[in-house]
């Protein structure tokens, strides 16, 4: 936090804009794997961020398949050669994707031969973010029930050239079959700007 | 002090004459070299007797200083015989002090010693005194002492006494002892009491278990009735609920009900209001009929006026006959005239057309002539132009011509003079042989210079033939060409348009739905993630479920089979141990001996029973078949003697059935069972009755 403050007077720098925008993914997914139930509420403790209350998971293996995540996506933000990150939650039994959850990056690549810092203030980039995640919570009211049992993965669509570290492997985009779409709020740090959707199962019943 | 002083005095005179000796020094120097050579032997001569006096001066002074220097000396050890004998004297004095104090001390030490002596003595009379009264006290202590003797006896005696009693106590304690050892046996059986009590405290405290399981489990139906109470009040709630949809509902066909009047009132209105519009429309009609009317009105009004106007008009008309030379009276004479004149007009319109027809004629005339004026001038033009070609041609063909007249002049010349230093005789054959030559170029020359007209001519003509063609008609098919193509490309833009929008919407629709270009993006995920790792597990969990299935299942076909559990089905068995297995079946054989050894010991109780019954009461009592008891005598005659008797369902009435013995004994049976009502009575007196029969027989 102090460096973010010294950065609320200087500006954004692309480094800046990286770590707010993977730290804004952490604290997304995790409120998205409370509200969604994926795994049991009591596994979440709460933390203040953004001005809300926020649950984040104490396991400690999901924590730290999170973090690595979250640390590559720093490293790509930052090269401005990652496109989008999807949570895509599929059921366990027979592997059905139930729901999308997209987050289209668009990066400005002038940013990377600028040396002079953008002017947009810490606060309303914290404004955006928190509006975009009290979205999120609200969506509960109109997402379908996820019955059965789901487990979740994170999808990274970065551009073709990119080399593929250790551990990482190339897969499906996943698509719903029959699918409904709802588009959220964006946010924008003046170097990246993410614009968030997500797509769940139309039922069988109307 | 003083020689220091004197040294001091010593210095500072040597210092003195030193700074004298110099000064003198100079200034006999300064002296001795303006001086002549005769003064300065005066002059030397002085200084040394000077510098002798000095020295005798100086000496002198050395001397005194040294005596005095003695003086010094002398005075100084003087002092200090002076201060030494002083010392003495002091220290002779202090001596003498010292000894005068010793001898006060020594005097007192004496009278110190006299008093104590004088002390002594006294305390010696003192001790003397105190011993005497010490004897007086011994000896009344050794008064003290007999009494105490007298008194010890006494207390022997009571000694002796005491023993008495403690042997009796002694005794006393042996009873003691042995009620100890009574009541030790007491407490034993007091102990296996205790045993007792406490099994029976063990089983009222499993049976206390027992309650309190029976508890949890009440307590587990309690939750269970206050969930079903829960679920009962929901469904309370949701009658409730129902009830107020219910209402609602209630309130669904009157709404129908007001749906159909309002649409029925929607109807009526909009007729109502096309009735309106119609009525509207028949007012506008009306109105502006009325307008029309008025209108008519007011040209009524101006058409009077025109009438009277008209009549003015005729009246003038008919006073024209009179004005105008002509006959007419009437106003069919006026109409014949106007008749006539308008025919007259007619014809005269007919020569204005066929003579307007002809001035056109003779215009088209005129433009096609001016055209042709046109044409011939540009024709003019073209055959001036080609006639000053011509020209020019003919001039460069002059020009030619006479440089070739030049050049076969020359060439002549040249023959002319190579031909006349020949001889003649092959003069002329060579100079008509180049004439020829020369002609026969010329004629070629000639004839090219034709064909070169003619291909010019040919040229000119084409040219001006095809860009009089194109002129009128190339750019009518251009305009008409390109009117169509560009038609064609524009129904082809909308086209595109179109379907360049409607690929737009898809391409729109499959991003968001998370499509993507395989040529420039492509899909990342780690290889150990929670979804992947959720499919291993519950893949293991399948596994496992099935092949503790299998297990079971070979476990259940054995057990049904009856056979032994194997000893690896019993280690596969699953949840129970072998250990708890072992301890099951120690606990069955222990029980099944438990009940071998009860059932051995009933049998022996009853049997022992049964034996003293039948030697008390004097009967064997054998149950026969349900509720049926034999008895059979002691004393009976013959052993298939016995009584049969039935009881009743609930044990308390017993009956007695027929048999052979039975009637031999009817007079007993009569009194004592028919009157007396005592089976008892009865048993005893036939026992009796047989007991009386055996001994007299």
């Amino acid at each position: 936090m102090a460096k973010q403050l010294g950065r609320d007077q200087q500006g954004i720098t692309l480094r800046g804009s990286a770590e707010i925008v993977a730290e804004f993914f952490f604290y997304g997914i995790n409120s998205i794997l409370y509200q969604r139930g994926i795994y049991p509420p009591e596994t979440f403790t709460r933390v203040q961020k953004y001005g809300l209350t926020l649950l984040i998971t104490t396991d400690p293996e999901l924590k730290n398949y999170l973090n690595n995540v979250v640390e590559q996506m720093k490293e790509w933000l930052y090269k401005c050669s990652v496109q989008r990150l999807v949570v895509v939650i599929s059921s366990i039994e027979n592997n059905d994707v139930l729901e999308r959850w997209q987050f289209d990056i668009e990066c400005d690549r002038t940013a990377k031969d600028e040396s002079a810092p953008r002017e947009k203030t810490q606060k309303a980039i914290q404004d955006e973010i928190r509006s975009v995640i009290r979205q999120i919570t609200a969506t509960v009211t109109f997402l379908p029930l996820l019955e059965a049992a789901c487990a979740f993965d994170l999808l990274i669509y970065t551009d073709k050239d990119l080399a593929v570290p250790e551990k990482w492997e190339e897969s499906g985009p996943q698509f719903i079959a029959n699918s409904e779409e709802v588009c959220l709020r964006s946010f924008t740090t003046t170097i990246h700007k993410v614009n968030s959707t997500v797509a769940y199962k139309k039922d069988s019943f109307p | 002090m003083e020689d220091l002083e004197n040294n001091t005095t010593v210095f500072s005179t040597l210092r003195s004459l030193n700074n004298f000796i110099s000064q003198r020094m100079e200034g006999v120097s300064g002296l001795a070299t303006p001086g002549s050579s005769q003064s300065s032997l005066q002059i030397q001569y002085q200084q040394r007797v000077q510098l002798e006096e000095q020295a005798g001066q100086i000496h002198s002074k050395s001397q005194l200083l040294q005596v005095e220097r003695e003086k010094m000396q002398m005075e100084l050890s003087h002092k200090r015989a002076r201060i030494e004998l002083e010392k003495a004297a002091t220290t002779n004095a202090r001596n003498y002090e010292r000894e005068a104090d010793r001898n006060q001390e020594l005097l007192t030490r004496i009278k110190q010693y006299q008093e104590r002596e004088t002390e002594a003595e006294n305390k010696l009379k003192e001790q003397m005194e105190m011993n005497k009264s010490y004897k007086k006290s011994m000896e009344t202590m050794s008064k003290k002492l007999q009494e105490k003797e007298s008194k010890l006896a006494e207390a022997n005696e009571t000694i002796t006494i005491l023993k008495g009693k403690i042997s009796e106590l002694q005794w006393n304690i042996m009873n003691q002892e042995m009620q100890m050892t009574s009541q030790d046996s007491q407490k034993q059986e007091l102990m296996e009491q205790l045993d007792v009590q406490q099994k029976k405290w063990q089983e009222a405290s499993q049976q206390i278990q027992t309650l309190q399981a029976g508890q949890s489990l009440l307590a587990e139906y309690e939750q269970k009735i206050k969930d079903l109470e829960q679920k009962l009040s929901q469904q309370e709630h949701d009658a409730v609920i129902v009830k107020n949809m219910k209402a609602e509902l209630a309130r669904f066909p009157k709404m129908e009900r007001e749906l159909r009047q309002l649409r029925e009132e929607n109807a009526y209105f909009r007729e109502m209001k096309e009735n309106n519009g119609l009525l509207k429309e028949e007012v506008e009609g009306l109105q502006r009929k009325l307008e029309r009317y008025e209108k008519v009105q007011a040209q009524l009004v101006t058409v009077e006026l025109e009438n009277e106007k008209l009549l003015g008009k005729l009246k003038s008309w008919e006073k024209l006959d009179q004005s105008t030379g002509l006959n007419i009276r009437t106003p069919d004479d006026l109409s014949r005239q106007i008749v006539a004149l308008q025919q007259r007009e007619l014809v005269l319109k007919e020569q204005n057309s066929t003579i307007t027809n002809s001035a056109r004629m003779l215009e088209k005339a005129r433009q096609q002539l001016q055209e042709e004026i046109l044409r011939v001038q540009s024709q003019l033009l073209d055959e001036k132009k080609k006639r000053e070609q011509h020209e020019a041609l003919v001039r460069r063909l002059q020009k030619r011509v006479l440089l070739l007249t030049k050049e076969r002049d020359g060439m002549r010349a040249i023959l002319e003079s190579y031909d006349s230093e020949l001889t003649p005789s092959e003069h002329s054959p060579q100079l008509s042989r180049r004439m020829r030559e020369a002609e026969e170029m010329v004629q070629k020359l000639h004839a090219h210079n034709t064909e070169l007209e003619l291909e010019v001519e040919m040229k000119v003509l084409k040219s001006q033939e095809c860009t009089a063609e194109q002129s009128t008609v190339v750019t009518k098919e251009e305009v008409d060409t390109l009117r169509l193509k560009i038609e064609e490309l524009e129904a082809e833009r909308s086209k595109l348009e179109e379907e360049n929008r409607s690929l737009e919407m898809k391409l729109e629709k499959l991003t968001v739905q998370g499509d993507y270009d395989p040529s420039r993006t492509k899909v990342l995920h780690l290889s150990m993630n929670p979804a992947s790792l959720a499919k291993q597990q519950r893949k293991e969990e399948q596994q496992q479920l099935q092949e503790e299935c299998e297990r079971l299942r070979e476990l259940v076909r054995v057990l049904e089979g009856g056979g032994a559990i194997p000893g690896n089905l019993e280690g596969v068995g699953g949840f129970q141990s072998p250990q708890e297995v072992a301890e099951l079946k120690k606990q069955v054989e222990s029980a099944e001996l438990k009940n071998q050894r009860l059932k051995e010991v009933f049998q022996t109780k009853i049997q022992e029973f049964r034996k003293v019954c039948y030697t008390l009461t004097g009967y064997q009592i054998d149950i026969t078949t349900e509720n049926q008891y034999r008895l059979t005598s002691i004393y009976a005659e013959h052993q298939g003697d016995c009584l049969l008797f039935k009881a009743s369902s609930s044990g308390g009435k017993m009956q007695l059935l027929e048999t052979e013995f039975s009637r031999t004994i009817r007079e007993l049976i009569e009194l004592h069972l028919l009157r007396q009502d005592s089976i008892p009575a009865f048993l005893s007196a036939l026992t009796l009755d047989l007991f009386s029969r055996q001994t007299i027989a």
